[in-house]
């Protein structure tokens, strides 16, 4: 008769085996790495959050005003290629770092952007871009997103769009990063 | 095996069972991951703010269409625009205009950026 009291031990041990292996798998499931490949993520955040504020600005204040901040913003007293830059980054700051509690000015988030304005050259049938203001310049290092707006602005145009004032509509584009 | 104790047979390959059925969970719940994550990118592929914002402009350029010259001009602004900045076909085109019996102005809008397809017959309040 051989002696089978070992047969305890092996099914403790493969017990023990399954219960530290699921523990292991647990702790290692917990936890998710951040890859390069999950840079969508944080990037969808911050378009959603820039173009969430560029439609806030493009939204006149109350009924009795026609047009929205964004609108008199880039009219700016109908001045041919100019657009009140200072005005813009005042308020989209003020939107995009805007965050419940107490808050730490001068862009606590370290959020930067470039905008520019897209317009259509009518009589040479291109598209021409204006500078509109950056609060930091691109050096070609950052990861930006692009978020747009569409605008109706009742003013002229550089190039070949005629000299009386008619509504057209222009692209407003910021390129929208975080360092 | 004659003569020996087998009682603990029955254990081992409960053991077994239940392994290979957490190996199983295991399997399930690492794919749910890369399913939530294709659905997740399917999402983000869906141009939804660029339709909106088109969409919203050309309502917000219905209000000339009493004046086809300032009309026309914003509609040609749209579409090159649209398609150098936004990479994006976009036409839409007047069907009716408020007359003395009907006040409804009615726009047909096309989108199109080469994946996403979006047709809209607008009809004003």
């Amino acid at each position: 008769m051989v002696n089978d009291r070992g047969q305890l031990y092996t099914i403790e041990g493969i017990a023990a085996a399954l219960i530290m292996l699921f523990s292991a798998y647990l702790v290692l499931s917990a936890t998710s790495v951040y890859t390069p490949g999950d840079t969508h993520i944080s990037d969808m955040q911050l378009e959603q959050l820039g173009t969430d504020a560029l439609r806030m600005m493009n939204t006149p204040i109350n009924s009795s005003s026609s047009a929205s901040p964004l609108q008199d913003i880039l009219y700016y007293n109908g001045v041919q290629g100019e657009f009140n830059g200072a005005g813009f980054n005042t308020i989209f700051l003020n939107y995009v770092n805007n965050e419940t509690g107490s808050k730490i000015d001068n862009a606590p988030n370290g959020l930067h952007y470039n905008a520019t304005v897209s317009y259509y050259d009518i009589a040479n049938e291109t598209t021409g871009t204006l500078p509109f203001y950056a609060n930091s310049n691109l050096t070609g290092g950052e990861h930006p997103v692009r978020v747009t707006e569409w605008v109706i602005v009742n003013k002229t145009f550089p190039g070949g769009g005629g000299t009386d004032v008619k509504p057209r509509a222009v692209l407003v584009e910021v390129l929208l990063w975080r360092d | 095996m004659a003569g020996l104790n087998d009682d603990a047979q029955w254990i081992v390959l409960m053991g077994f069972v239940v392994s290979f059925s957490l190996f199983f969970l295991a399997m399930l719940l690492n794919q749910s991951t890369l399913v939530g994550q294709t659905t997740a990118e399917g999402v983000l592929d869906f141009p939804k703010n660029d339709i909106r914002d088109v969409k919203d402009v050309i309502i917000a350029s219905s209000q000339y269409s009493g004046d086809p010259s300032k009309f026309a001009i914003i509609q040609e602004d749209i579409t090159a625009l649209a398609l150098s900045r936004k990479e994006a076909v976009v036409t839409y085109s007047l069907v009716t205009t408020p007359t003395s019996t009907d006040s409804h102005t009615r726009i047909s809008i096309h989108y199109n950026n080469g994946v996403t397809e979006y047709n809209e017959y607008w009809t004003s309040l």
